[in-house]
């Protein structure tokens, strides 16, 4: 917000202790925010057919695919731990766990080169082609 | 009964058949239909069907194959047992619907009802028998929907074939009760012995019959709600049962295709709901933003970040 003055920090320093974890991108918004048993209930799960990977969460079948990150991009799942008592005070998060790689899930439909996660991964190079250094 | 093809993977509908009897290849045969767990909210649904020659009819009928529903679960198993002994002339075949299979097709984007479901499991089953050089004259089917539709829709798809669709069929009809009791034998096999592909350590296999009713399903429904997951494949989440406790007791979840309506559903989706334009901050203030996104980054929902 433009009236917003204070600034919020990433604490890159955290990098190095991160964790490399596992994660999955679903196609459902649920109102959980904190640890949920991901290993026991959809990892173990998990089915890996020829194209696809199929799962259910809550009833509903899931079809997915493994999505790199671009090259020389590293994942960061960040994480809040002091909260600020008021919105003009600066705002610190930190690297909680780091990935290379995630596994998003489509409702039903099997994953293509469409989807909108995985053309997202082409601004990185679009980016770099409008915005980096102009070499003659 | 060979349950092993199903355990190995319980996540998905699988087929058991037992060998074709030769004599049913040259012999006029008749077919019955039946299934078994249509209510429970817990296992899967089986269909079963069993066919002979029409001329064993009456041996059929002597061995005193009755309604498998009136059958205590020991004479059941007994009354498979000769079934199985009467290969020469009895031949069996299963689908096993898993509860998974249930759940994702019930609560599919376009749905796919139970009724549906279990029509086109018992013409696969028909066809199947058929397609092993079964020959068939005569097809008894139990059912719970309305008898005559079904009867009609059957009679066009087999052509040829007399098909007789009832209610209760299967202790009206011997070659039902026969096809009943192969599918009532798998369904409890297979529940007794569930395989929980999750991880859930030591899980209390206590469940009762299965059906929403029973008080034991009930308290076994309610220890191992899992907040956010719900519960493990072996429950049809499609079952009004299951819904209500995750929505009482579990993390609500949002699905595009979710039917919300009022308010804040349209909040949700970013739409403006009718009553919005009614509220106080009615008129231009919300247009803050008069900035166009390119629609590069609206196709890949990317959003310049400001603030957390």
């Amino acid at each position: 917000m433009s009236c917003n003055s204070s600034v919020t920090w990433v604490n890159v320093s955290s990098v190095g202790q991160a964790q490399r974890v596992q994660l999955h991108l679903l196609p459902c918004e649920i109102e959980h925010n904190g640890p949920a048993q991901v290993s026991q209930y959809l990892t173990a799960t998990i089915k890996d057919c020829k194209l696809e990977k199929t799962v259910s969460f809550r009833g509903r079948g899931l079809k997915g695919q493994e999505l790199i990150c671009p090259q020389g991009y590293t994942g960061l799942v960040l994480k809040e731990t002091n909260k600020p008592g008021s919105d003009q005070e600066d705002r610190t998060v930190k690297v909680a766990s780091v990935f290379d790689k995630l596994i998003y899930w489509n409702l039903e439909t099997p994953p293509n080169s469409d989807d909108t996660v995985v053309m997202a991964m082409d601004w990185p190079d679009l980016a770099e082609a409008i915005h980096g250094p102009v070499e003659d | 009964m060979d349950l092993s093809p199903f355990e190995s993977d319980n996540s998905v509908s699988c087929r058991l058949v037992s060998e074709i009897p030769d004599v049913c290849r040259t012999e006029d045969c008749c077919l019955g239909i039946d299934e078994a767990g249509r209510g429970p909210v817990l296992g899967p649904m089986v269909y079963g069907i069993c066919f002979c020659p029409v001329s064993k009819k009456q041996e059929l009928k002597d061995s005193k194959v009755a309604d498998s529903k009136t059958l205590s679960e020991v004479e059941r198993e007994n009354l498979f047992q000769k079934i199985d002994e009467s290969k020469s002339y009895i031949g069996w075949a299963l689908q096993i619907l898993s509860p998974n299979t249930i759940s994702t097709s019930m609560l599919q984007r376009t749905k796919y009802n139970l009724n549906a479901l279990s029509h086109d499991t018992a013409i696969d089953l028909v066809q199947y028998a058929l397609d092993s050089g079964v020959q068939l004259k005569e097809v008894f089917v139990d059912t719970v929907g309305p008898a005559d539709k079904y009867e009609v829709k059957l009679s066009k798809r087999f052509p040829g074939i007399d098909v007789t669709v009832r209610p209760k069929a299967d202790s009206l009809f011997p070659i039902v009760s026969a096809a009943s009791i192969c599918a009532k034998v798998a369904r409890d096999r297979v529940v007794k012995g569930w395989n929980f592909s999750e991880d859930m350590g030591d899980v209390e296999t206590d469940y009762g019959s299965g059906y929403p009713s029973d008080p034991k399903t009930k308290a076994w429904l309610l220890k191992y709600l899992e907040p956010v997951f719900g519960y493990p494949q072996f429950v049809r989440f499609s079952w009004s049962t299951a819904q209500t406790l995750m929505d009482s007791k579990g993390v609500t979840v949002h699905w595009d295709d979710d039917e919300e309506d009022g308010e804040k559903g349209a909040q949700r989706q970013n739409n403006k709901s009718m009553l919005a334009y009614f509220s106080a901050s009615a008129g231009g203030k919300d247009q803050k933003s008069t900035h166009q996104t390119h629609r590069f980054f609206s196709d890949r929902r990317l959003k310049s970040l400001d603030t957390l």
